[in-house]
């Protein structure tokens, strides 16, 4: 494959998975700029690995994977002027308004917040469950046993029923 | 509300997070790719920079001694300070090997293990820095003033003035550590003197060690 056929291979995959940026991004970072920021971090990580993607994995999975290591690595070393520089730049992904007519689902929002409320690293598997990745997948991801996996979705779900029941009770 | 149905309502959403980004493909140009990415490159820079001027000093030093290399008032303060040098230069190097080997493509909790660590290792290496420099004060003097003016501070300055500088550098050190875990903390309005405070105290050591073993507890745990 010429390096502009992997190019254009690269740019549809990116597109065909762009959610997956979406989610991480508003998972990790809170105002817009910052968000941008890393989305932008994120995508030139995933070039620069393209050339050993193995092509026998699922494309999703390795993004996923890579996009987490950045936003990990970019949440841990952020500061208020990397902020400030990503909002000089033109911008690879655009943030665009929800379609008229479609109201901001204020439950996904809660997700959102929930997800937040996390630690980076339960942050990370939190998503991968929400996607609907297996626990076998979501420990190769992560680099965990399936069943520490399973171990802190079921800490997760105990602490939402406990919210749940906090809130009922105010 | 339980996790299963927040897992649902999630994915019934996936058009609306695609929806709500879109990709400007003109602007994901290959050279425009290569060239960007601020992050690490920003972090690996920063060491390289700081390798080559170690590098250069040990370099300097080095030719000051092999200069002196019979006179032991030159050669035993030059000897010092490329130790220090030298052990500077060699914590870059490494810093920079880590950094190098990190592949954002292996597994998440590796990949934040070896980041932490390259944290720790950091900030181990700053605070070794900043912490034996008012020591090196009185050899820095003694090997610059020969190395640049060829004046011999041992012939110009009072021998009590020599040993006090040295006796200085010794008190300086528990000494800001004692103001930095004192007074650091109100340090709000300063990024650079509220880390730095934290360096000197020990606390950013503290945290990363405590991040380092939230790691290890999150892929041990199960």
């Amino acid at each position: 494959m010429s390096a502009t056929d992997a190019h254009r291979d690269f740019v549809e995959r990116l597109d065909r998975h762009r959610g997956i940026l979406q989610k991480v991004s508003s998972a990790y970072c809170r105002d817009a700029a910052s968000r941008e920021d890393l989305r932008q971090e994120i995508v030139v990580q995933l070039w620069r690995s393209y050339r050993r993607f193995d092509e026998r994995g699922r494309f999703s999975t390795w993004m996923y994977r890579i996009a987490l290591n950045t936003a990990i690595s970019c949440a841990r070393g952020r500061n208020r002027q990397d902020a400030r520089v990503a909002l000089a730049e033109p911008a690879i992904l655009e943030s665009m308004p929800a379609p008229t007519g479609e109201p901001q689902d204020e439950r996904i929002e809660r997700i959102y917040k929930l997800v937040n409320g996390l630690d980076e690293l339960n942050r990370a598997l939190m998503l991968l469950y929400l996607d609907d990745y297996s626990h076998a997948e979501i420990a190769a991801i992560l680099g965990i046993s399936s069943s520490n996996v399973a171990t802190k979705i079921g800490r997760i779900k105990e602490r939402i029923r406990r919210d749940v029941v906090a809130g009922l009770a105010r | 509300m339980e996790l299963d149905e927040l897992k649902a309502i999630w994915q019934n959403n996936e058009a609306h997070f695609e929806r709500t980004l879109q990709l400007n493909a003109e602007l994901i140009e290959e050279r425009r790719l290569r060239e960007s990415g601020r992050h690490l490159r920003r972090l690996t820079a920063g060491i390289t920079l700081e390798a080559v001027f170690n590098l250069v000093a040990v370099l300097a030093i080095a030719s000051f001694a092999a200069d002196h290399v019979r006179e032991p008032r030159f050669f035993v303060p030059a000897l010092l300070l490329a130790a220090y040098a030298i052990a500077i230069f060699a914590a870059n190097v490494r810093q920079i090997v880590d950094l190098r080997s990190i592949d954002f493509a292996e597994p998440v909790v590796g990949v934040a293990r070896r980041l932490e660590t390259l944290r720790l290792r950091r900030i181990r290496t700053t605070l070794a820095t900043l912490l034996f420099a008012p020591l090196m004060w009185a050899p820095l003097a003694i090997v610059a003033a020969r190395g640049f003016f060829g004046i011999d501070l041992y012939a110009v300055a009072d021998p009590r003035w020599l040993t006090a500088n040295g006796l200085f550098g010794l008190a300086v050190i528990p000494a800001a550590i004692f103001v930095a875990r004192r007074f650091g903390q109100r340090l709000r309005e300063s990024s650079l003197g509220r880390a730095l405070a934290d360096e000197i105290a020990g606390r950013s050591l503290a945290a990363a060690r405590d991040d380092l073993a939230a790691i290890g507890r999150f892929a041990e745990d199960g």
